[in-house]
């Protein structure tokens, strides 16, 4: 982390670390926002109340699978 | 449990700081429009801070040397900080262009929360969301005319909300999380992360410092424990001032962070 300066060798991709860290946390809050709020919206026009608890299971599995594809190695 | 249901409390009892410490009167109250431009204490302090980052860059630089003394030195090593820990870092050559913000921005905050622990301020600055809130909205505006500038409007836009490498269909499942990721969680964990721990570190501050005031003032074995608290207490400050910067770092660098995943599409 030190040598790479100016001249150093070619930089890591941005991503380290803890901003790996926010990064993933980032994806996991916002999967659960994302498809939490569109269940709670299908909810309240649908007259339904099961969708907001589908619509956060089915953000974690996209957040998951983001991840996995985006950080996971190999 | 109230000093009512303590038989030995003496006294009115510890009343402990609250949310409070965070609401200043108006000094001068000001409405344009509807809306309200007041000027309190927290807005005073935010006039000074913005005075004296301009001061210390304008009087650092006015007459720059080779050989740099004073604060010339210490301005520069901060230059130097944010160019090769967080420039040349994360955005790389490239991002040199940004150095002036990334400065602005670390040399804001950090005097914005150093507020928390120099008497007689006594209140960090961020401990309110207005700054942190409009600070993080500059970050995001930055970003995203960076990625547009860059890329292109539209295939900024195809990158960020379309991540490449993956199958078609699964678009309809990632895209809003994306979306709400990229432009609604970014900006929101920038401002919120900052604000909460200026508001944690001065809730601790004042609740001890209180306390602490109190016991000693108690005249019985609570003074003991005063003393002890009031060493306690410098380490403390000394922990709020590790944070305050830690804080400004952070956010910093994600600034950093954002700008330099706007500037290259994802691999």
């Amino acid at each position: 982390m030190s040598d790479s300066g100016p001249s150093g060798p070619p930089r890591e991709p941005p991503g380290r670390g803890s901003e790996m860290v926010w990064s993933i946390l980032g994806t996991l809050v916002a999967g659960v926002l994302a498809w939490g709020g569109i269940g709670w919206l299908l909810d309240r026009w649908l007259g339904t109340r099961y969708l907001v608890a589908l619509g956060i299971l089915v953000g974690m599995a996209g957040a998951f699978y983001l991840i996995i594809k985006r950080y996971g190695s190999g | 449990m109230t000093a009512a249901t303590l038989p030995l409390a003496q006294r009115e009892g510890f009343q402990a700081p609250g949310v409070e410490i965070f609401q200043w009167p108006d000094i001068v109250h000001i409405e344009v429009a509807g809306i309200d431009l007041s000027i309190n204490r927290v807005v005073l302090q935010m006039f000074v801070v913005v005075l004296l980052v301009w001061g210390l860059f304008y009087l650092g630089f006015r007459r720059p040397k080779l050989v740099p003394s004073g604060l010339q030195n210490v301005m520069e090593s901060i230059v130097d900080f944010i160019r090769n820990q967080i420039v040349l870092e994360v955005i790389g050559r490239d991002g040199l262009r940004f150095l002036p913000y990334l400065t602005t921005l670390f040399v804001f905050v950090f005097l914005g929360n150093l507020g928390g622990v120099i008497p007689p301020v006594f209140f960090p600055l961020n401990g309110r969301m207005a700054l942190p809130a409009v600070m993080a909205v500059c970050s995001l505006l930055l970003f995203i005319s960076v990625g547009v500038s860059q890329q292109g409007l539209f295939t900024y836009f195809k990158n960020a909300l379309f991540p490449p490498g993956m199958p078609k269909a699964i678009y309809l499942l990632l895209t809003p999380i994306e979306l709400v990721s990229t432009f609604i969680v970014r900006p929101v964990t920038l401002a919120i992360r900052l604000l909460a721990n200026m508001i944690a570190g001065h809730l601790i501050l004042s609740v001890f410092f209180v306390a602490t005031g109190y016991m000693l003032t108690s005249m019985n074995i609570s003074t003991l424990f005063g003393l002890g608290a009031l060493i306690f207490s410098v380490a403390l400050i000394a922990f709020e001032l590790f944070v305050a910067g830690l804080q400004a770092y952070v956010f910093t660098i994600l600034s950093a962070v954002y700008i330099a995943g706007a500037m290259e599409p994802e691999h």
